[in-house]
This record gives C-alpha cells, structure tokens and sequence, in this order.
C-alpha cells in the first residue's frame, strides 16, 4: 500500500495542475435583523491535478459545498481565487434540472449550453445513457424519473462534454449497488482519460480509490490521505 | 461551432425548451382560458349595480373595461414571476454551463408574449360580448402590450423577491391599485400615478374600446415607458442571476 501510494506521489508530481484555489474565505452575511454572519471559508488552498480523484471530506455544515460552489464559479470568494485550465463539469448535491423536460430535451439544452453541435449532443446522451442505464428513460419528463434515475441524468448532464476537472457534490446519493459500481467504473475511465475528479461527500466509502483526500475543518483543508480523518472523528472515511 | 450558429442554437433551443415547460403546465393553460372570463364578468357585474352617471360609459361597461385591463396584467405578470422563480437554481447551472443570460431571458420573455398574446384574445373577445368594443384590433393590442409590461414587472419582481407566494401578493395588489387609479374609480390628485404602468395604457385602451383617437402623447409615454422597463428588467435580471440571486 505504501509502496504503491510512493508510485502515486511521484506520478502525482508529474501530473499538470488544472485547477487552483488559493487563500479562499468566504461569508455567508444577511440584511435580516437578528441573524448570524457565518463565516464558512478561512484561507482554503486547494489544487487539483489532471487525471486524480481527490475526494473531500467534512461533516456537515463544514463548509465542503460551499468550497464546490467556489470552484466551479457559482458563487464568488469573499477573498482569495480560483484558476482553472480546461472545460469544468459540475454535478450539484440536488439536482438541478427543469422538471417538465424531457431528458432528451434536458441533454438538447444544456449541451446548447456548452456549445456542442447536435450531433455530438445526441451522441453523449446515447453514450451516457447506455453506460449509466437510463436509455428507456430518454423520453421520460424529468419530473416524472424515480430518485436514483434523476441523479444519473444529473450526473450525465455533468459529463456531456467531457470536462477536464469533474466536480460531484455527494453524486451516489439514491444509487443501487449496481448504479454505485458503475459509477465508479466510469470515473476511472474518466481518470484514465485525464480528467480530474473532485468528489464531496460527508462519508467516503472505499478510501483506496481515491489518490488523495483532503478533509475540511474550521474552514481550511488539510490532507489525511494517509493518517485518516482528524475532526470528523473517524466517521467520515471508511 | 461558430459563435453566430452557436448563438441562434441556443436560442432555439433554449426558447422551444421555454415553450414547452409553458405548455406542459396544466394549471397555466387553465389559467388563461377561465380567469378572463370570470374576473370581466365579476368586474362587469359588480360595478352594474352602480348607479348611471353623466358619463358616456354604463358602469358596467366601466368595470368590464378595468376587469379587462387587470387580467391582461396579472396573469401574465404572475406567469413571468413563476416562471423566473421556478426555474431559478435549475436556470444558475445551466448559465454556468455557458448558456448566454441575456438568452435565457429572451427566451423567458417569449413566453410571457405568448401568454400575454393568449390573454389579451380572450380578454377582447369576452369583453365583446359585454360591451362595444370599437377597434378590437387596436384594443387586442394594446392589452399584449399591458400583458408583456407586466409580465416584465413579474420577472423583476421573481428575480428580486424570489418567493412564489409573496411576490405573488406584491403583484395582486400592484395590478389592483394600478388599474383603480388608471380608471379614476380611485380619485387622486398626485401625478405620481402617472409613473404608474397602467396609467397611459389604461388612456389608450379607453379610447379603442369608445372608438376615440389615440393621443400621441398617451402612446409615446407607454412606449418609452416599456422600453424602459425592458432595459432595466434585462439589466437587473442578468446582474442579480448572475450572482445567484444577491444584490451586490
């Protein structure tokens, strides 16, 4: 295990750097009297590496969807900043779809989104589809697929366009084993591929697949790839 | 793809996707076709049993007349409210995908032209039948017009108090108090009713129902006053969305 974590650490310092956060703070303030500034971010540094999959860890309310948020670009930094080489991919905790589309419909609109050609949009929901077992859904309004089948196209939507850093907020979140397996075999193909693979979660199963794990605590990252999870007790990694 | 071809693609795309979430809301196309009619006939009714005046116009025809202009108003204003606010978080990540804001709100605005097109139909036609109507043509269109102002009042309002029942009560009372000193049936002297978004096309809806000519002044004022609304709505809807709903 050492000796192949070795092999990792310098396979690792090879490894182009596709996204970089430095100095990050972030505060959530409100206008309404009597409610509390919550200051979430404390000077995080983060850097992800092509062809990795880091996962972060914290327990809730630790700040670890907030930290995704400001990576992808959805909300901006109090302080600090966020620099990324490539096309990003970004799977929300929820998911957030328009409900009375079809899915067809829904990978038709968001590739328009990422700029990709009809051709090339019919062929990542085909491909998807079949990988992650939704084709007989294809069809299906959004608002009428069971759980675990809108967090697939959720997931898809985030992996129409091949991104170069992949961002998935709790992505098993209603998977079958089945689903949770191929999930994983699709990220390594991702990461064989070179993608980057940022993956949040409050616990992380199966620590060995991951390269590194970066835990989240008082608003600062600290990476426990090796000596396992300090301030979540233990509970978060597995 | 070329950034031109990219660009019309979107906005196909994003504009059928629009219309089609319209359509496949029930309760929006129940909406359209019963409120008209229900709330001209209510408005008709009630003010009937007024006594006549000097005035050339029937109190009825005066009520079916404001019943005309304040559905024409709200129900599209509440379809632009809901629309920005149902579809809020769902239109954050497809805008972080790349898809253009000032796309999507074109296409959003389309819809509130659809609806205000559907409502402004019926309007005239039931209004027909409760009173003459001299140039139903001139009055239809004045009434999309009435609908896509407040339709834009409703996408401002959904973009800024994103609260489905609130924004809602905000739009009840605006619509309701805009056409009651639009139609004098609420007596003021202030001229601030004139920065009211009824009060010039109430004027013009008037004179085509009474078959009157439209002032120019009347006209020219409800036409700046869209476009400014217009360009203050595109402005405050791609800046607050832009920051996931926070005024900076």
């Amino acid at each position: 295990m050492s000796e192949s974590r070795d092999q990792s650490d310098r396979q690792s310092s090879d490894r182009e750097v596709v996204l970089h956060g430095s100095d990050l703070h972030k505060a959530y303030d409100s206008l309404l009297p009597f409610s509390r500034s919550v200051s979430v971010l404390n000077g995080a540094d983060i850097e992800i590496q092509a062809g990795e999959i880091l996962g972060i860890v914290g327990a809730n309310g630790s700040g670890k969807s907030t930290l995704m948020k400001l990576l992808v670009g959805a909300i901006e930094p109090d302080e600090g900043a966020v620099s990324k080489a490539g096309r990003v991919g970004w799977c929300p905790q929820e998911d957030l779809l328009y409900d009375r589309l079809t899915v067809r419909e829904t990978f038709r609109l968001f590739g328009a989104g990422y700029g990709m050609d009809q051709d090339a949009i019919a062929a990542a929901c085909d491909r998807l589809a079949s990988r992650l077992d939704f084709e007989e859904f294809l069809d299906y309004r959004v608002d009428q697929l069971s759980g675990g089948n809108r967090q697939k196209v959720n997931l898809s939507i985030a992996l129409m366009h091949e991104p170069d850093v992949l961002f998935l907020d709790e992505p098993y979140t209603g998977f079958d084993w089945e689903t949770y397996l191929a999930f994983w075999d699709l990220t390594e193909d991702l990461k064989a591929r070179g993608t980057a693979v940022m993956i949040i979660s409050h616990l992380i199963n199966e620590r060995e697949r991951f390269d590194r794990i970066l835990e989240i605590a008082d608003g600062t990252l600290t990476d426990v790839t090796d000596t396992g999870s300090t301030q979540a007790g233990g509970a978060g990694i597995r | 793809m070329n950034g031109s071809g990219e660009l019309s693609d979107q906005l196909s795309i994003g504009l059928s996707a629009t219309i089609r979430e319209f359509l496949r809301q029930p309760i929006n196309l129940a909406f359209l076709f019963i409120l008209p009619p229900v709330v001209i006939t209510s408005y008709g009714s009630i003010l009937s049993t007024l006594p006549e005046t000097s005035m050339a116009t029937s109190p009825g025809a005066m009520g079916a007349t404001a019943g005309t202009l304040f559905v024409a108003a709200f129900l599209p204003a509440v379809i632009g409210l809901f629309q920005v606010i149902s579809a809020r978080r769902a239109d954050d990540r497809l805008s972080l995908a790349g898809f253009p804001r000032n796309v999507l709100f074109v296409t959003r605005l389309l819809a509130v032209f659809v609806s205000s097109l559907l409502t402004a139909t019926i309007s005239i036609v039931v209004l027909t039948t409760r009173t003459d109507v001299h140039a139903v043509l001139t009055g239809g269109c004045i009434l999309v017009f009435v609908g896509v102002l407040y339709g834009l009042i409703g996408m401002l309002i959904g973009a800024v108090l994103p609260r489905e029942l609130e924004g809602s009560l905000v739009l009840i009372f605006l619509v309701d108090m805009d056409e009651a000193l639009a139609s004098g049936i609420m007596e003021t002297d202030s001229s601030l009713t004139k920065l009211f978004p009824l009060h010039y096309p109430h004027n013009l809806f008037q004179a085509a129902v009474e078959g009157n000519a439209l002032a120019t002044g009347d006209l020219i004022a409800a036409v700046l006053y869209g476009v400014l609304l217009l360009t203050s709505v595109l402005i405050v809807y791609t800046q607050l969305t832009e920051r996931g709903g926070v005024l900076a």
